[in-house]
């Protein structure tokens, strides 16, 4: 490195007895072992107090390329400033998710300002890392006392004050009871003296200093509090300067990585001792929301740094390791004057690119502490030529339209062509090559030409080679200015061929004329044929249905290209390939038989997925029968290939609110930017290995991922075995994602986690995330429930459970008289028996005689791909008392709608006058009791008296109270607040009305008992007869 | 010779057959641990030896039955009840989907089997020499 790439003002003095680069700076005196930054600040704020208006001032960043980064700085920091109260529940997904960035972008501004005393302790002197490092440090190594709390500190703890019972920062606060005691609810809504502060302050700083505190909870005398859920995983304590540039962003967001245990066990027999399954969680292509404000104009990078985009790097080099073939991240140690890096996996030395300090773009020295790969954990590499093995696809779709009676009559064709109509525009198609296909089936394939209406100025190609005579039907005359759709029916199912190979797959953007039309008239082309019944009603006949065939009409369309087969269909496949029974059998359900019923009945469906994935192919499926439809058979094809199942059972279009939903959610799967052509790798810091893959994906080889388009939103998890001992002090797990986006472009994206190792067990259990471990309990259960019996997976659970909590028990809690009482478990794993609890009732798992198996397996495959925001409440319901809710809740807040708390899942909670809400991210459901006074009824539902309500779907009408709007506003946020393409349905459910829906509500409050599941009481006494009778 | 000594000198023969066979597949299942084979190519690979192995050893059983040979029968008839069973299930095809979830197991079958083949190769080598020894007296 040399000196006339430092800022101005320092200057690079060889050491002869180090071998390195002493930096050192002029004005000051202040030397540093580390290349001064110009990243996080002007060079004069790097050795001085920063200027508060500086960073308080977004405006005027200095380095442009780091505006974004900026941006948030500030945010947090004005937040912290002025103290505002953090909206809590708000948010669960982005919330919750956002914390860890929160963390990392909101202590930097309070311990800094309020350490600004002792910034240059003189024991540290001689350790200068450079600003950034300090700032990070200053708070959770609590290595100076802050003598005199700043303004800026003074706010800062002032946040964290405010931040009502659960403060999403897991960098700074101590965990445990320590921080959310000293930031209870209320104690935070006024802003407390500077004293206080200063004590909650110096508490902060002590709680960083002590080893991980494990608190013991007793569960037989602690209820479950829902909002325990949405606590920030454990922190992640790595050793001080263990990131290169000290970035609060070195570390992925939780919601793109996240593991069981925060805290990796250094030999095996360590993790086998703990019980807790090892494994991680990886969302590798989470979605970010497209713009910088919502929908509402509020900005979001403010709100939630894990919703930024991706920083996409364009270099021609992709710094990998030479053996290991890791990318290059935040936690690489730059060696020999920064020429080589050491790969912090296998510590080999790897040379430095050329150029790696050179921006090619502006032909300008850059600062190779601000390059994104060396700050950020999630980062988006665009891949050069030797990453790819044909040029990057364009984005495929090709739709699989059921036109059967039973398709057409329940209004799904018509909803489907509108809703594929008005999303035209918002498929990717951002360079003008994606292409497009419709086929039709019923008891034949139709087949529909889309060729564009003759343009002189540019003939396609497509349409000259369609003129060789192989098709019977007449070609349109090219003058045509309207264009005309050929409609060829191919009846011969056994030997699927293509009428034509040229025109039936189309470019989007040269057909789009010809493509509309036919999505506008396909409708009804097919109800003009049967006639008759008007569309709406229910009880059509299930028609024959050659799906299998289509399927592969599909696949031979776009194998050479690979890409999207979309299925839509009303009808269990009835004609040749993967025709399938009707096997629904009510007399198998709740027996042992029943996980027949889950398993596929034909291997038709994996045996295409293989083929599909070979060629690229994904497939995802929309079902919408209102009989048996064997979705269990069906949903392996757009598992193998990386796609995803969505059922809408008993669709009926002239229900809006069925209209809505589906199409809602088929909108967002088309508009969704997907990934092609994918591999996923996972790489670890040497002694440990990825095992037993889970999730939508065709695992090609031991460690490799083979995803045919990546959807967003879904999660795979894989569990890690530790092969050797490990010694080294943190460990990194790297997620690497080579895929083509729906740009054209070839990238790798690729999302470092590191975490400390620890020798420990008691550090271990108080890094246990128990969101993760449920997410992978929740698909580990399923994957039993297929491959043996459906009460195997439950029994799994539930001594999952009494393995990990006995396991507890006889390593960290002294046993003795009253033991026997007791439950214990670590704090931050206190809602784990709860949530599997939720797991055991759940549709999917739960031991019931009445779930008709399609059902089953809707909840399985959703168990099984939802990302652990949607998973969570999927198994443990959010329930909101609406009446009696906290009178800002529904209101507009600082990140956006303020939610209601959260209330225990127990039917106590009901009252006769009261209005509830119950949601599990599929379906809501509006409780209304008996007594509900008429002023209530009136001001929600615009409907005079309780006795006028109808139960069942319902749309909220938008009245002009302010009750009814924040309860609209509410419902609004937990439609969209988990990402998701997901649109759940509002239910309204009467004390006293419809038995089955009011029982379907009910089951959703899962501390209940109900029939075969024990109650929350009944379990905890389940588990404790186990653990203490096994103990010792 | 006569017709003992013909017999097992046929066993013989189609023992190390499935032996060979055997030590195939685990050749296989190891090359796909180490990466030279992907799931797919291997599951269609080894679904082709599955049914003739099956019938090999089915006909071996059978010829065993017919010369009523029963102490060889009985040897082998465990084998035969297993492999019906688990074709009838439907579990005797490779899965390419699962493959790397079921490998241990397929791993530890085709050992058992394994060692299984080459038990049954030395005996039936013993009761040939034993047949043509007894013919030769």
């Amino acid at each position: 490195m040399s000196s006339q790439e430092l800022p101005p003002g320092w200057e690079a003095q060889w050491h002869a007895e180090h071998q390195r680069y002493l930096f050192i700076e002029v004005e000051t005196g202040q030397t540093q072992w580390e290349p001064p930054t110009q990243a996080y600040g002007d060079p004069e704020s790097q050795g001085q107090h920063p200027p508060e208006g500086d960073l308080l001032s977004p405006g005027t960043p200095s380095h442009p390329a780091h505006a974004p980064k900026k941006r948030q700085y500030a945010a947090g920091q004005s937040q912290a400033y002025y103290g505002t109260p953090e909206p809590s529940y708000g948010d669960f997904g982005g919330g919750a998710a956002g914390g860890g960035y929160y963390g990392g972008g909101a202590p930097g501004p309070g311990p800094a300002g309020g350490a600004g005393g002792g910034f240059f302790t003189p024991g540290l002197a001689g350790e200068q890392q450079g600003f950034q490092q300090q700032q990070q440090q200053a708070p959770y190594y609590g290595q100076q006392p802050p003598a005199q709390p700043s303004p800026s500190g003074a706010g800062g703890a002032g946040w964290y004050g405010a931040n009502p019972s659960y403060p999403s920062n897991p960098l700074a606060g101590p965990p445990g009871q320590e921080t959310y005691g000293a930031a209870a609810p209320g104690a935070g809504y006024g802003q407390p003296g500077v004293g206080a502060l200063a004590d909650q302050f110096s508490q902060m700083g002590m709680g960083g200093q002590k080893p991980f505190a494990l608190y013991t909870t007793n569960l037989l005398q602690t209820p479950p509090d829902p909002l325990d859920l949405m606590k920030p995983p454990p922190e992640i304590r790595l050793p001080p300067g263990a990131s290169a540039t000290n970035s609060p962003y070195a570390n992925a967001d939780p919601s793109y990585t996240r593991c069981t245990l925060n805290a990796i066990p250094t030999t095996s027999s360590l993790l086998s001792k703990c019980k807790v399954p090892l494994a991680l969680v990886i969302t590798p292509h989470r979605s970010v929301p497209s713009t910088a404000t919502n929908a509402d104009g509020e900005p979001l990078a403010g709100v939630d740094p894990a919703d930024e985009p991706v920083p996409i790097i364009t270099d021609q080099v992709i710094p990998r390791c030479r053996r290991c073939r890791a990318y290059i991240n935040p936690y690489v140690i730059f060696i020999d004057g920064g020429s080589r890096w050491k790969c912090i996996m296998c510590n080999v030395s790897n040379e430095v690119p050329a150029e790696y300090d050179w921006d090619r773009t502006t032909n300008t020295q850059i600062d190779r502490w601000s390059r994104p790969e060396l700050n950020r954990s999630v980062v988006e590499f665009v891949a050069p030529t030797e990453y790819m093995v044909r040029p990057p696809q364009p984005p495929v779709y090709v739709f699989l339209l059921d036109v059967s009676p039973a398709a057409v009559q329940s209004g799904m064709l018509a909803t489907a062509t509108r809703t594929i109509l008005e999303n035209l525009s918002r498929i990717p198609n951002t360079d003008g090559r994606t292409k497009v296909a419709v086929i039709g089936f019923d008891a034949a394939l139709y087949f529909f030409s889309l060729t564009a209406p003759a343009n002189p100025a540019a003939p396609s190609a497509a349409q000259d080679e369609g003129e060789d005579g192989e098709n019977a039907e007449p070609q349109p005359p090219q003058e045509e200015p309207e264009p005309e759709i050929n409609m060829m029916v191919v009846s011969d199912l056994d030997d699927v061929y293509l009428p034509r190979p040229n025109d039936l797959l189309v470019n989007l953007s040269e057909s789009r004329k010809p493509l509309e039309s036919l999505l506008e008239r396909i409708n009804d082309m097919f109800a003009s044929a049967i006639g008759g019944i008007p569309p709406g009603m229910q009880g059509a006949p299930q028609g024959p249905s050659a799906m299998g065939p289509a399927l592969q009409a599909g696949y031979k369309m776009i194998s050479p290209i690979g890409g999207k087969l979309i299925v839509l269909s009303a009808s269990l496949p009835t004609l040749g390939a993967g025709t399938l029974k009707d096997r629904d059998d009510p007399k198998l359900f709740g027996t042992t038989k029943e996980s027949n019923l889950l398993q596929p009945a034909v291997p038709f469906y994996k045996t295409f997925a293989i083929d599909c994935s070979r060629s690229q192919v994904s497939v995802d499926m929309f079902l919408f029968s209102s009989g048996y439809q064997d979705i269990a058979t069906l949903s392996g094809l757009p598992r193998y290939t990386a796609g995803q199942t969505y059922f809408y059972p008993a669709f009926n279009a002239a229900r809006s609110e069925d209209a809505i939903k589906f199409a809602h959610e088929f909108g967002e799967v088309l508009a969704s930017p997907i990934g092609l052509e994918a591999v996923i790798r996972v790489r670890a810091s040497r002694g440990l290995r990825m095992t037993s893959f889970n999730g939508n994906f065709f695992v090609r080889s031991t460690d490799l991922l083979s995803l045919a388009s990546v959807p967003v939103d879904q999660t795979y998890t894989m569990e890690v075995v530790i092969e050797e001992n490990l010694s080294v002090p943190f460990v990194v797990f790297q997620t690497g994602v080579l895929h083509t986006s729906c740009f054209g472009e070839r990238r790798i994206r690729v999302v470092t986690i590191a975490l400390p190792t620890t020798s420990s067990i008691s550090e271990m259990y108080a890094s246990v995330d128990q969101v993760a471990l449920a997410t992978v309990l929740c698909q580990r259960a399923v994957e039993r429930s297929i491959s043996h019996k459906l009460e195997d997976a439950r029994d799994a659970v539930t001594n999952k459970l009494i393995d990990i909590m006995t396991a507890y028990r006889s390593s960290m809690t002294a046993g003795g008289a009253g033991a026997a009482s007791q439950l214990a478990i670590a704090d931050n794993m206190k809602m784990l028996p709860v949530l599997m609890l939720g797991l055991l009732k759940n549709t999917g798992i739960r031991a019931s005689s009445t779930i008709p198996s399609d059902l089953r397996a809707y909840a399985q495959a959703l168990l099984t791909s939802l990302p652990p925001q949607m998973v969570i409440p999927y198994i443990h319901p959010n329930f909101y008392s609406l009446v009696d809710m906290a009178p800002e809740a529904g209101t507009v807040g600082e990140h956006g709608i303020i939610m209601p708390m959260p209330l225990p899942l127990t039917s106590e909670r009901l009252v006769r006058h009261g209005l509830f809400l119950i949601e599990d991210g599929q379906s809501m459901f509006l409780w209304i009791g008996r007594d509900a006074v008429p002023q209530l009824v009136q001001d929600v539902f615009g409907v005079e008296r309780y006795d006028l309500l109808q139960s069942g779907k319902i749309t909220l009408p938008l009245l002009d109270n302010d009750f009814n709007q924040r309860i609209n506003a509410i419902i609004a946020k937990t439609r969209e607040m988990r990402r998701g393409p997901y649109w759940p349905h509002l239910y309204l459910v009467k004390e006293d009305g419809e038995p089955a829906l009011r029982q379907w509500a009910l089951s959703m409050l899962i501390q209940d008992r109900s029939d075969q599941t024990p109650s929350y009481q009944q379990y905890l006494a389940l588990l404790r007869d186990k653990v203490n009778g096994s103990g010792y | 010779m006569n017709g003992a000594g013909w017999l097992f000198l046929f066993s013989v023969l189609l023992s190390a057959v499935l032996l060979f066979t055997m030590v195939f597949f685990i050749i296989m299942f190891s090359d796909l641990e180490c990466d030279y084979i992907n799931p797919i190519d291997l599951c269609t690979q080894l679904n082709r030896f599955v049914i003739p192995e099956y019938i090999a050893h089915g006909f071996l059983a059978l010829i065993f039955l017919l010369s009523g040979q029963f102490m060889a029968l009985a040897l082998n008839l465990p084998l035969v009840a297993y492999n019906i069973r688990k074709v009838m299930a439907g579990g005797h095809v490779y899965d390419a989907t699962e493959i790397f979830r079921t490998l241990p197991q397929h791993k530890k079958e085709s050992f058992i089997k394994l060692g299984f083949y080459l038990l049954s190769f030395f005996y039936y080598l013993y009761r040939m020499i034993v047949a043509l020894i007894s013919e030769s007296e």
